[in-house]
C-alpha cells in the first residue's frame, strides 16, 4: 500500500495545523510581552481570574479539534493494511483469491536475509560495508507481503523514502503489505536498537519488472542489465 | 465533616531548637522535608551536569560522518546512561524533589508526612544512582541496551556482563525511592493542609504535584515489575525465546513509561503557572480549569502507553491513537491559563519569568509534534528516528528544564536566603534559548530524512553531516549556559548577598515565612497568614490596600 502517499498527505496537513497553532500562540505571547510590560501599564488589562463560558467554549472547541485529528488518524490508518491485509490488497488490483507475493525477511545481528517461498533463491549479506548490503528483490506492480521475523533480538525494517516501518521480533511474524508501482531501488535501515553494529544494518529493496523477477526466482540472480 | 471544613493540626507545634545543626550527619539523617528536598534536588543537579556531559561527548562523535571519538560500544553505553540517567535520576527527581520541598510550605504544613520514609526514599534514590553509574567501572562497561532495555537484547544471552545487572538494580532502587517520596508528599497534600487551606485553595504548583504523585503511584509499581522480568531474564535468558515475554515486557514497561513522561512535565507546568502569575502581578487565570485539566491529563495518561508500540504490529493502534490525541484537550486548557494570565498581566521580566515565558512556545513544539507521532500513519515513518529524538528533547530539555530553571531561579532565594546574580542568570537563559533550538530543531529534519536513532556513526553519503554539525554546535551553547549557571550558584554562596523573605512579591504561603524557612516552616515570628484563596498573600495585600 502507498505508505508514502498517506504519510505525505496526513503529515503535510498536520504540519500546516501545527504551524498555525504555533504562530497563533507565539503571536499572542509576544504581543502580551510587548503591550503588557509593567512600564507601559498602570493597572491590569483585565481583572477577572476566570470566565466559565469562554473556558467551556474553548474546551468544547478543543474536543472538536481532537475529534477531527482522531478521525484523520484512524481513517488513514485503515487505508493502510492495519488489521485487514487482504481487503487492502484487493483494492490495489489483486484479483480475489490470488495471494500476494510473499518475501520472508529475517533480521539478525547485524544484517538481513530474504527467502522466497517456492524458490531456492536466498538473499543475504554481511552489512559490514555498503557493498555487502543485501538487495531484497521484489516485483513491480504486484502486492508484496513482507513477512518479518528475527533470529535473535528485536529489529525494525524501515524504508525511509517509502515512509514505512515494522518491527521484526523473534518467535513472531509481522506482515507488511505494500505495492511498488515503479521500478527502483530504495535504502532500508534497522531502526530498533539491536546491539553493537546497529548502525551498519542497512539494506536495499529493489523493485524489478515481473519477467526479471521470475528470472531472479529461478536463477537466484538478476539478469545482466536489469532495470535499476 | 465537609470537605471544606478546616482541619485541626495533627501535631503540636514544636519549639524552635536553639540552633540548627548543619553537620553532614545532621543532613544525612534529617527529618526536615526542606533538607531532604534540597538533597534530592542538589543530587539531581550534579547528575544533570555529569549525564549532560555524556551527551556532549555523543554530539562530538556525531558532529561529522565516521568520527572516532567513541567506539560503538562506548557510544551505546553513553546513550543508554544519558537516557536512563536524565529520566530516572534527573528529571523525575527534579519533579518529585521540587514538590517535596515546596508542597508542605505552600499548604502551610510543618513538615512532610512520614519524614523518615521520605529520607529512606532519598537514600534509595542515591543508592540507585551510584549502583547504576558504577557500571562504568566494570570491565565490560555500563549497560548498553537503551533506556527501555527491550529483551531479548537486555538478556545475558545478548548483553552479558555486570553493567546490565547493575542497571536493573539501580533503576529498581531509584524507582522505589522516588515512589516512596511521591507517596509521602501526596499524603501530606491530602491530610496535612493548614487551617483554611481547602483542596481548592491549594496553589497550582501544589495541585500539579498532587497530579504528578498520583501518576507515580499508579505507574512506578509497573516499573518494578518490568525490572523483575528483566532480572529473571538475566538468570534464565531462555524465557525470551517466547514472544509473549518480549512483547509483554514492552506493555508492562510502557504502562510505566508513558505516565513518567508527564511526571517529568506537570510540576514544571505548575512552576511556570506560579511564575507567570507573580510576575504578571495578577491572580492566575483559569485556576479551576487548570486543576481539572491536570487531573484529567493524569487519568488519561494511564491509557496511552501503546503509542510507543505502533510499529510492533502487536498493539491496538487505533485505541492508543485515540487516547493519545485526546490529551490535547487538557493540554490546551493548560495553555489557555498560561496565555490568559500573560494577556491580563502587568509583566516584569526577571530571570524566572524569562524561563517561564520561553517554556510556553518551546514546550508547544514538543506537544504539536507529539500529536503527529500519536498518528500511526505518521509514526510508521518517524518512530525510532531522530524526529522522535527531537520531539522529546523539545518536551524535556527545551520544555520541562526551562520550567525547572524558572522554578530554580524563583525559589532559590527562598530556599537559601541568598540572591543569585541576575546578569549571569540572564546570560544562562539566552545561551539555553538559542542552544536548545539550534541543537534540537535539526533533529526533526534528520529523522524525516532517514537517520535512525541510536546510531554511533554514519557515512558521508548519508547526507546527515551538516544538520548534525549544527546540532553539535548548539550543544556547545548549552554547555556554556550550564557553566554560567554553576558559576552563578558558586558566586552567590562564596560572596553572599542576603535575600529578603519575599523578593518577588509572591502570592503563596512560602513567601510569608523567612528565607530560608525555620525548621517547622512557620514560627511565632513568621505566623501562617489566613488562607482565603489560592493566592493568600495577594488577598492580604488587597486588604491592606483597602484599609
Amino acid at each position: 500500500m502507498d505508505y508514502r502517499g498517506v504519510f505525505d498527505q496526513v503529515f503535510g496537513l498536520q504540519v500546516w495545523i501545527a504551524v498555525g497553532v504555533f504562530v497563533l500562540v507565539t503571536g499572542l505571547l509576544l504581543g502580551a510581552l510587548v503591550v503588557n510590560r509593567a512600564r507601559r501599564r498602570d493597572k491590569l488589562p483585565f481583572a477577572a481570574s476566570q470566565n466559565n463560558p469562554i473556558e467551556i467554549t474553548f474546551a468544547v472547541f478543543l474536543g472538536g479539534a481532537a475529534a477531527f485529528l482522531v478521525w484523520l488518524s484512524l481513517s488513514n490508518n485503515h487505508k493502510l493494511d492495519y488489521g485487514d491485509t487482504l481487503a487492502v490488497a484487493q483494492q490495489t488490483g489483486l484479483a480475489p483469491g490470488q495471494q500476494p507475493v510473499r518475501v520472508d525477511v529475517t533480521a539478525f545481528q547485524w544484517c538481513w536475509s530474504a527467502a522466497y517461498p517456492g524458490s531456492s533463491t536466498l538473499v543475504s549479506g554481511s552489512c559490514a560495508t555498503p557493498a555487502d548490503r543485501p538487495v531484497i528483490v521484489v516485483p513491480q506492480g504486484r502486492p508484496v507481503e513482507f513477512s518479518l521475523t528475527s533470529r535473535d533480538v528485536v529489529h525494525a525494517f524501515w524504508i525511509p523514502d517509502l515512509a514505512v516501518k515494522r518491527d521484526a521480533y523473534p518467535d513472531h511474524v509481522n506482515t507488511l503489505l505494500m505495492t511498488f508501482p515503479e521500478t527502483g531501488q530504495w535504502l532500508g535501515r534497522c531502526s530498533e536498537f539491536c546491539g553493537t553494529y546497529h548502525m551498519d544494518m542497512d539494506f536495499y529493496v529493489r523493485a524489478v519488472p515481473p519477467d526479471q523477477y521470475q528470472a531472479f526466482l529461478q536463477t537466484g540472480a538478476l539478469p545482466a542489465g536489469a532495470a535499476a | 465533616m465537609t470537605a471544606t471544613e478546616p482541619r485541626a493540626p495533627l501535631e503540636q507545634p514544636q519549639p524552635t531548637p536553639r540552633r540548627v545543626r548543619t553537620t553532614v550527619l545532621a543532613w544525612a539523617t534529617s527529618t526536615d522535608h526542606k533538607r531532604i528536598g534540597l538533597l534530592t534536588l542538589g543530587t539531581a543537579i550534579v547528575l544533570m551536569i555529569a549525564i549532560g556531559a555524556l551527551a556532549l561527548t555523543m554530539r562530538a562523535q556525531l558532529a561529522q560522518p565516521q568520527m572516532d571519538v567513541l567506539s560503538p560500544d562506548r557510544y551505546n553505553q553513553f546513550f543508554t546512561i544519558h537516557g536512563t540517567g536524565m529520566i530516572y535520576l534527573v528529571m523525575t527527581p527534579f519533579a518529585i524533589g521540587l514538590g517535596l520541598y515546596l508542597v508542605p510550605l505552600q499548604i502551610g504544613a510543618p513538615n512532610v508526612a512520614a519524614p523518615r520514609t521520605t529520607m529512606l526514599g532519598y537514600w534509595l534514590y542515591l543508592g540507585g544512582a551510584v549502583t547504576l553509574l558504577s557500571g562504568f567501572a566494570t570491565s565490560s562497561g555500563a549497560a548498553d541496551h537503551g533506556w527501555y532495555a527491550y529483551p531479548p537484547l537486555a538478556s545475558t544471552r545478548f548483553t552479558p556482563g555486570p553493567g546490565v545487572d547493575l542497571w536493573i538494580a539501580g533503576v529498581a532502587l531509584a524507582g522505589t525511592g522516588l515512589l516512596l517520596m511521591a507517596a509521602t508528599v501526596l499524603w501530606t497534600a491530602l491530610v496535612k493542609r493548614a487551617k483554611g487551606m481547602t483542596l481548592l485553595r491549594m496553589p497550582v504548583f501544589s495541585w500539579s504535584v498532587v497530579a504528578t504523585n498520583l501518576m507515580v503511584i499508579g505507574a512506578f509499581p509497573s516499573l518494578l515489575v518490568a525490572m523483575g522480568i528483566l532480572a529473571a531474564g538475566r538468570v534464565n535468558p531462555a524465557i525470551f525465546s517466547d514472544n509473549t515475554w518480549n512483547i509483554g515486557y514492552q506493555h508492562v514497561f510502557w504502562f510505566f513509561g508513558h505516565p513518567v513522561v508527564y511526571v517529568m512535565f506537570f510540576p514544571f507546568v505548575g512552576a511556570v503557572a506560579e511564575v507567570l502569575a507573580v510576575f504578571g502581578a495578577r491572580r492566575y487565570f483559569g485556576y479551576k480549569g487548570t486543576v481539572v485539566a491536570l487531573l484529567a491529563f493524569a487519568a488519561l495518561s494511564m491509557s496511552v502507553w501503546g503509542h510507543h508500540m505502533f510499529s510492533t504490529g502487536q498493539a491496538e493502534n487505533d485505541y492508543y491513537s485515540l487516547t493519545s490525541i485526546l490529551l490535547l484537550v487538557p493540554a490546551g486548557l493548560e495553555y489557555f491559563g498560561f496565555l490568559a494570565t500573560l494577556l491580563g498581566g502587568r509583566l516584569r521580566f526577571p530571570t524566572p519569568m524569562l524561563f517561564a515565558v520561553a517554556f510556553v512556545p518551546q514546550f508547544l513544539i514538543g506537544g504539536l509534534t507529539g500529536i503527529m507521532i500519536a498518528t500511526p500513519v505518521v509514526d510508521y515513518q518517524v518512530t525510532d528516528s531522530y524526529f522522535i529524538v527531537g520531539h522529546w528533547h523539545y518536551t524535556l530539555a527545551a520544555g520541562s528544564l526551562f520550567g525547572f530553571f524558572a522554578g530554580f531561579y524563583y525559589w532559590f532565594p527562598k530556599a537559601t536566603g541568598l540572591l543569585l546574580r541576575e546578569r549571569m542568570a540572564k546570560a544562562h537563559f539566552w545561551f539555553w534559548l538559542v542552544g536548545t533550538n539550534v541543537t534540537f530543531l535539526p533533529m526533526f529534519w534528520l529523522g524525516l530524512h532517514g537517520m535512525p536513532r541510536r546510531i554511533a556513526s554514519y557515512l558521508p553519503q548519508d547526507g546527515f553531516g551538516t544538520a548534525n554539525l549544527i546540532a553539535t554546535l548548539g550543544s556547545g551553547l548549552l554547555a556554556i549556559g550550564t557553566v554560567l549557571f554553576v558559576v552563578d550558584v558558586v558566586v552567590s554562596v562564596v560572596r553572599p548577598r542576603r535575600a529578603p523573605d519575599d523578593p518577588w512579591g509572591g502570592f503563596t504561603l512560602e513567601w510569608a515565612t523567612s528565607s530560608p524557612p525555620p525548621p517547622h516552616n512557620f514560627d511565632p515570628a513568621h505566623p501562617l497568614p489566613p488562607v482565603r484563596s489560592y493566592a493568600p498573600l495577594l488577598d492580604l495585600r488587597a486588604e491592606e490596600g483597602r484599609a
